[in-house]
């Protein structure tokens, strides 16, 4: 309970100088000097003073502490009796941190509990030595502040600026996030390419990971299956069922519907989208997929398998709808009433306005709509992982069970994992590759739909 | 004039388009029926097969092995630990993002490129995000697995998008004579924004916050890449601890053999989808009680 | 006023939900004349305008009573099919609106879903005569695969009115059709339009007195949802009978 300790240090020191500041502050006022800003902006620029340089200092001592830690505890006699290194020496040392922590959680290795309490005198000693580091720089920047208290100074504009600077690094943990994306799946990937060509992975139809053993292990890594699974299913059959359910919805909500009707009917078909995957998979598991197993098997399909490809696109499908119909009413209450007008003033009726003239003005949009939930769909893990299968499938029959990127994925990083083996980083290559093709669809998707846009003001 | 012959033409065909707008608008119609049809059938089944789960024991008992005395306490708990460090970090700078984009942001390429990060990030994938918290919170950082520590923060990183473009959208509404007015007075622009704007736009940024974090509630492909798949039998007593979360049960238990856990599954989905019907709820009232329209 | 005129309102009223927009107007329009409504802006006349081919249906807050009739049967009747109204009476809006389609195929919408040509043939013939009633034929006859909406305003405004003239109306009502455009556009389309009454009753909403005077052989005043008055336009703008038709004429309101 360092940190606490810690958090309520400083928490003390700021309102020390929140209130000390504010006073000095203050008497600016009654000596009737004029002051640039009130009180409170000083008070907060010494507080800012006190409470960020210490803020630092843990962040810092934090990010540097575990490693201290760990170098300490291999020179320890104990720690001696750990293998030498790999994957074995991994786990038992990650063990021993949490039964440092956890004293009560269960234990797997014997030597990890030896070395537990060791480990936990070693961070007790450091974050000690933290805690004073963070102490010192408290007072020191808390003295630096105060030392530049005077009537004249601008606290105000010293306090905003340093506002400013927060909003800016806020924005900044986007590009952070997506530099971080890139650059942890392009490093994974690149290691992967050194134990697999990329030639292997993305022209090879073998998938079969688990007996990756040897020289020519490029021979089981080939991801056709995978690439084909993903786009059956989700390209595919999910949008067999989305994009007629969601285009007709939409249709019969921006030209049929009651004014009343569409305030009900639109957020309902958004539910849809609010769904947990996880609810629609075991859903699909439950239900769907023994009712298309059993359907097979009145087919006279013999021995069908529980987990069909028709089963996860289908549910899919049915929670991709809201993408469809939200992008198509949007498009089509774009086109001007004009043009439909136009149309029903030459004796069109509806229908007719509707195939011939409002589809193909609103089309731009609707492959927009479609574009973005084919993204959503290929890039969707719970559903398949509970009623897709495992099993590397190049087949067109939709009975087949299929497997696609999203889930291999989860099963390659699942389980007990060197992080070094190709198993493990050919996981990282995939979703390189499923991150790159999501993101050029939704470029591209955004792209069409402001340029339609465009065309319609 | 109207010759007959077109005349004669004219009515030969009315009766076949007119029978085929019947038709197209039916389809319209059973469009609609269709995609509910599914929702009720979903709803209907977990009702059916859950319902008769939802005890006390149920409710505050942790996972187990025996499906009788399996409760979704553990990962429920563990949900809320996650759902705390997910809206501690996303909220903030969400918002503050937000405030500067839509306020104080130059326009020049870095900012565009922020832009472009963020309405990308909003469409990414979860189960990415999950590798990125696995390649650089487990692996480089060596934070606690399979803790609400790391499950927040990756989540965070993927719902911080949604709350940045729903408070733009809520900061964008509020109108410019506000922010002349506050000006006019001798406030500064950082005053104007935090004392004028912000509050107006505030029922819109929880809105989307409310949303963001109902998202986040109900994911699992993330948290199952940091490790929280384990069979976790005591609750989570702080953010570092090993736990698991609601959906992340539901999933668990959706693989177990014995016929049993059928009923907690369903029984767990009708808590899910009970809490996320509560939040989506409180959102729309927050949104129709609060939202000004200018 | 003919015996047999084309369209007849009687007792007509329009709501737009509670406001009412149009109060107890009667009217008859002939054949082979231009009939033009005037009037100050918001005065109703371009609502009045869309109950003759039954477009005020299309808004849902819309209620019109009172009886209308084209060639003695009532509009509004169940038994008359909307569709076909349509195609009997056309309408030329305001903003010239041609499809995203190309010129031909702007033209040949009508005649396609009424089901109006036989082969291709037949459909080839109505578009060139449409196009060269409307005074366009010799602009666009060799670029008929463009899109309509490559040509200028004056040029659209034609093709909307070629696209009415393709399924043979015996009514053509223009709404304000000249108000987008420039003078030399304006003038082309006077010119169309008083050749085009010798084959069509023709009623013309216009905001221009000058245009209203120009073109049109009865003009009807219309203020504040009531018809004020109807006659010949040479009395209505050198010895009208109202004073409200006075002042307007003279300008005292606009």
């Amino acid at each position: 309970m360092i940190q606490l300790a810690i958090l309520s240090a400083l928490c003390a020191l700021a309102l020390l100088g929140w209130f000390t500041a504010r006073s000095k502050a203050r008497l600016f006022a009654r000596d009737k000097v004029s002051t640039w800003s009130r009180p409170e902006y000083h008070a907060a620029h010494l507080v800012l003073w006190t409470v960020l340089p210490a803020l630092l200092g843990w962040m810092v001592w934090s990010a540097i502490a575990p490693s201290l830690v760990d170098a300490a505890l291999a020179g320890l006699p104990v720690a001696q009796q750990l293998p030498a290194s790999g994957f074995e020496r991994a786990a038992i040392l990650a063990e021993a941190r949490v039964l440092a922590s956890h004293p009560d959680a269960g234990s797997f290795y014997p030597l990890a509990q030896e070395l537990a309490a060791p480990i936990r005198e070693l961070r007790a000693r450091y974050d000690l030595i933290g805690a004073v580091l963070v102490v010192i720089l408290a007072f020191a920047g808390g003295a630096w502040g105060f030392s530049r208290l005077r009537a004249n100074f601008p606290a105000r504009t010293w306090v905003e600026r340093a506002f400013m600077l927060l909003l800016l690094m806020a924005s900044l943990v986007a590009i952070l996030t997506t530099f971080g994306i890139i650059a942890s799946l392009v490093y994974e990937t690149g290691l992967f390419f050194g134990k697999v060509s990329p030639i292997d992975f993305l022209t090879g139809t073998h998938w079969s990971p688990g007996t990756a053993v040897g020289d020519d292990i490029g021979d089981n890594f080939g991801a056709i299956p995978l690439f084909w699974g993903t786009l059956y299913i989700g390209a595919v059959i999910a949008m067999i069922v989305a994009i007629p359910l969601g285009l007709m919805s939409a249709i019969y909500l921006t030209q049929y519907a009651s004014a009343r009707a569409r305030r009900w009917i639109k957020p309902m078909l958004e539910i849809l989208a609010g769904v947990p995957t996880v609810v629609y998979g075991y859903f699909a598991a439950l239900t769907v997929a023994p009712f298309i197993r059993d359907l097979a098997a009145s087919l006279g399909r013999d021995n069908p398998s529980t987990e069909s490809a028709l089963a996860a696109g289908l549910v899919m499908g049915v929670m991709i709808i809201p993408f469809v119909s939200s992008m198509a009413d949007d498009s089509i209450a774009a086109v001007p009433q004009a043009m439909s007008d136009g149309s029903l003033a030459m004796g069109a009726t509806q229908s007719e306005t509707i195939k011939r003239v409002l589809i193909p003005a609103a089309l731009p949009g609707i492959v927009a709509g479609v574009m973005l939930a084919v993204s959503r769909a290929i890039g969707e893990t719970m559903i398949v992982v509970m009623a897709a299968g495992a099993a590397a499938n190049l087949s067109v029959d939709p009975l087949d069970s299929m497997t696609t990127v999203t889930f291999q994925i989860v099963q390659l990083l699942t389980g007990d994992q060197e992080f070094d083996s190709p198993k493990t980083l050919s996981a990282f290559a995939l979703g390189l590759i499923l991150f790159l093709v999501t993101l050029v669809l939704n470029i591209v998707a955004l792209r069409v739909v402001r340029r339609f846009r465009e065309a319609y003001d | 004039m109207t010759d007959q012959v077109i005349l004669a033409r004219m009515e030969q065909r009315l009766a076949k388009r007119h029978a085929a707008e019947r038709r197209f608008r039916l389809l319209g119609l059973g469009a609609i029926v269709l995609s509910m049809a599914f929702l009720v059938l979903l709803l209907f089944i977990m009702l059916k097969n859950g319902i008769g789960g939802l005890d006390w024991k149920f409710l505050t008992g942790s996972d187990s092995t025996d499906p009788a005395n399996a409760g979704i306490w553990g990962a429920f708990k563990g949900s809320l630990w996650t759902m705390l460090v997910t809206l501690a970090l996303s909220f903030p700078l969400g918002v503050l993002a937000a405030v500067y984009l839509e306020e104080f942001a130059p326009r020049n390429r870095w900012i565009d490129m922020v832009e472009v990060s963020i309405n990308n990030l909003a469409a990414v994938p979860s189960i990415i995000f999950g590798l990125l918290g696995l390649a650089v919170f487990i692996n480089t950082l060596h934070l606690p697995r399979s803790s609400p520590l790391v499950g927040g923060l990756t989540l965070a990183l993927m719902t911080m998008p949604v709350i940045v473009i729903a408070s733009r959208n809520a900061i964008k509404a509020v109108p410019p004579s506000i922010r002349d007015a506050a000006l006019a007075i001798g406030a500064s622009p950082v005053q104007t924004v935090v004392q004028h704007v912000v509050p107006l736009a505030l029922p819109g940024i929880l809105t989307g916050t409310i949303i963001g974090m109902a998202r986040a509630l109900g994911e699992t492909a993330p948290l199952l890449m940091i490790g929280m798949r384990a069979f976790v039998a005591t609750p989570p007593d702080g953010i570092t601890a090993p736990s698991s979360v609601l959906p992340m049960q539901i999933f668990l238990w959706s693989d177990e053999i014995d016929a049993g856990f059928v009923q907690n599954t369903s029984a767990a989905i009708i808590v899910l989808l009970v809490f996320l019907l509560a939040m989506n709820g409180l959102a729309i009232y927050l949104r129709n009680r609060f939202e000004v329209k200018w | 006023m003919s015996s047999h005129p084309k369209l007849t309102a009687r007792n007509v009223d329009v709501y737009y939900g509670p406001k009412q927009a149009i109060d107890d107007v009667s009217i008859e329009v002939d054949s082979g004349i231009v009939t033009a409504f005037i009037g100050p802006s918001g005065c109703g006349k371009s609502t009045f305008l869309r109950c003759f081919n039954r477009m005020n249906d299309t808004i849902p807050v819309a209620r019109v009573t009172g009886t209308i009739e084209l060639d003695g049967q009532d509009i509004y009747a169940s038994g008359m099919d909307v569709v076909q109204l349509r195609a009997r009476v056309g309408m030329v809006f305001q903003k010239p609106n041609p499809f995203p389609k190309s010129i031909f195929e702007n033209i040949a919408y009508g005649p396609r879903i009424h089901g109006l040509s036989q082969n291709k043939a037949e459909l080839e013939e109505i578009v060139e005569r449409s196009l060269t009633r409307a005074g366009l034929w010799e602009e666009v006859k060799d670029r008929l695969s463009d899109a309509g909406t490559v040509l200028s305003g004056g040029q659209q405004q034609r093709l909307c009115i070629a696209r009415a003239i393709a399924v043979s109306p015996e009514v053509i009502l223009m709404d304000e059709p000249c108000s987008a455009l420039d003078p030399i556009a304006t003038a082309r389309i006077e010119e169309l339009i008083d050749e085009l009454r010798e084959n069509y009753a023709i009623v013309i909403v216009t905001h221009s007195m000058q245009q209203a005077a120009r073109v049109s052989q009865r003009t009807a005043f219309f203020h504040l949802g009531a018809m004020v008055e109807y006659g010949e336009t040479d009395e209505i703008f050198t010895n009208p009978r109202e004073k409200r038709t006075q002042d307007y004429i003279t300008g005292r309101y606009g």
